[in-house]
């Protein structure tokens, strides 16, 4: 691992020497081992690897939410231990307020922040906006697609204005085409904001469609397998998937990952059949 | 009965005229059947008094002075009741519900005390708080606090978890998470528990009343049966069913809006 692909001049978020582990005694897990990167100012990294290899782990910690870990996740010379204004979060699961309306919901961080009315729904409405979804803004999570609430959460992070955004698989819950036609919708704000993002996946075409860098994580206990520069031209569209440099970076990675996901496939069967054999 | 049974059954969903004929019919049976045994004497005199008494006296009790004077401190004392329970019913409940350390803490107290019957409690209002009004509310209070902290902190377990994390990660402060996302989550959990609340208030002010106090509607059912005049005593009774029952159809109009 040649340090330049690590370390960047002035890095908006940097992770330092990571560890986390559960339980105690002899029933300890480290689901984030070790783990070191950083994000510069205006990049986007991906943090790919299998289920369970400490990602969601590593998300909690980054945002905030989970406080009690070794090492520093740091921006300045701050180090997180809390939820920090610096940090936007995009949630895999769906969160959108189902008693609110599009633009209540994405109006919320700014009224929780004391934003008078009028600037807020501004402010909203350029974000909703932005997002493709300036129709819906009187509409109710119920109403619309997976894809569109989604839409509405990054919304949402994005009207606080994160030094970073990040979010955690976002799209999980989407189907193949509508996950390519986000992807472009993400890769466009990103340039449009120059934001610096970290996304958290295991969905290896999303990560190259739109990373600068991609963080290969081990299974269990995380680490750092190898960090990938993708060099595929900006602006970038879903067109790059059929491309045959990313045809490339995406063969690369799976080198490294498969092996990691034959392993979390293996301890998850062992489980399966220690569970079967005990009932 | 069974006429109409098979008639809705044709028809797949019953008509709403269908229903309403029902229930017409039903009140019609009910009130024949009244009219029926008190006019047979089977029971000494006054038992059951024939409907066009109830009615008169009915009529009377509706153009009396003294009946919305009762009305009114029982309204009162029930809403006073209420809205001290609910606050307390509801900050408790958020309490209890955001925090397993502390419902593992006051699970017991909560459970095994809420079915105990709070009229038993009477006396110690009494010496507390007087005869008054005072006691009645504050016995009112304590029956509508349980149901209303009960079902808050049972809402509180079902919220999305995510939502939380999101308040959370937009730091949230705490009063900010229980107006802003707490009690719009549990609307439906808050509003059924504020009419069980009600329900319990209303029947632990009557029963107060009914046991030591010189006014409300409870004082005066006691004042009308002392003076054996049982006319009266089943007007005073409709009134009192028919307020409450306006009262829950209330609250479950507002309840099933927020569903």
């Amino acid at each position: 691992m040649a340090l330049n692909e690590s370390q960047s001049v002035n890095p908006a978020l940097v992770v330092d020497d990571v560890v986390k582990r559960f339980g105690r005694g002899d029933e300890v897990i480290t689901a984030v081992d070790h783990m070191s990167f950083d994000v510069a100012q205006g990049e986007f990294v991906s943090v790919i690897g299998p289920s369970g290899c400490g990602k969601s782990t590593l998300f909690n910690i980054i945002g905030g939410l989970l406080s009690d870990y070794e090492g520093a996740v740091k921006i300045g010379e701050e180090r997180i231990s809390a939820p920090h204004p610096a940090v936007g979060m995009v949630f895999q699961e769906e969160s959108t307020f189902p008693w609110r309306t599009v633009i209540d919901n994405v109006a919320f961080p700014l009224e929780l922040q004391g934003v008078g009315k009028s600037e807020r729904m501004d402010r909203a409405h350029h974000f909703i906006d932005m997002v493709g979804l300036a129709s819906f803004e009187k509409a109710f999570p119920s109403q619309l697609s997976g894809g569109m609430r989604q839409r509405v959460s990054i919304a949402r992070t994005l009207v606080s204005q994160p030094k970073i955004l990040l979010m955690d698989e976002p799209f999980a819950a989407l189907d193949e085409q509508t996950r390519l036609l986000l992807g472009d919708k993400i890769t466009q704000i990103q340039q449009e904001l120059n934001q610096t993002t970290l996304l958290i996946t295991h969905n290896l075409t999303e990560a190259v469609q739109l990373s600068d860098r991609i963080v290969v994580m081990t299974y269990r206990p995380g680490r750092v397998k190898r960090i990938v520069r993708i060099d595929l031209p900006r602006p970038r569209t879903s067109d790059v998937v059929g491309s045959d440099a990313f045809g490339h970076y995406v063969a690369e990675i799976w080198n490294d990952l498969r092996e990691e996901a034959s392993r979390g496939m293996a301890d998850s069967e062992s489980a399966a059949s220690r569970r079967a054999a005990h009932g | 009965m069974a006429a109409a049974g098979k008639m809705s059954l044709a028809s797949g969903a019953p008509a709403q005229r269908d229903v309403i004929v029902l229930r017409l019919l039903v009140a019609l049976v009910i009130f024949g059947a009244w009219e029926a045994v008190s006019r047979s004497g089977l029971f000494y005199g006054e038992v059951i008094p024939s409907l066009t008494r109830i009615w008169t006296s009915l009529i009377k009790l509706l153009g009396d002075g003294v009946f919305y004077r009762n009305l009114q401190v029982t309204t009162f004392e029930t809403v006073v009741a209420l809205a001290i329970g609910a606050g307390c019913g509801i900050a408790v409940g958020i309490g209890l519900g955001a925090n397993r350390f502390l419902m593992r803490a006051f699970e017991p107290y909560v459970y095994y005390l809420s079915p105990t019957p709070r009229i038993i409690l009477f006396p110690v209002m009494i010496m507390w708080f007087g005869v008054g009004p005072s006691s009645k509310i504050a016995l009112g209070a304590l029956s509508a606090f349980f149901a209303i902290a009960l079902s808050t902190a049972a809402g509180m377990r079902q919220i999305d978890p995510v939502l939380i994390r999101v308040g959370r990660s937009f730091r949230a402060s705490l009063w900010q998470m229980t107006l802003k996302i707490y009690l719009p989550a549990m609307r439906v959990p808050i509003l059924n528990g504020l009419r069980l609340g009600m329900g319990t208030a209303i029947i632990t002010v009557l029963l107060g009343e009914t046991k030591l106090s010189n006014q409300g509607l409870g004082y005066m059912i006691m004042q009308v049966y002392t003076r054996f005049d049982m006319p009266g005593l089943y007007a005073l009774l409709i009134v009192v069913f028919l307020l409450a029952g306006a009262v829950n159809a209330l609250i479950g109009h507002f309840a099933r809006d927020g569903a």
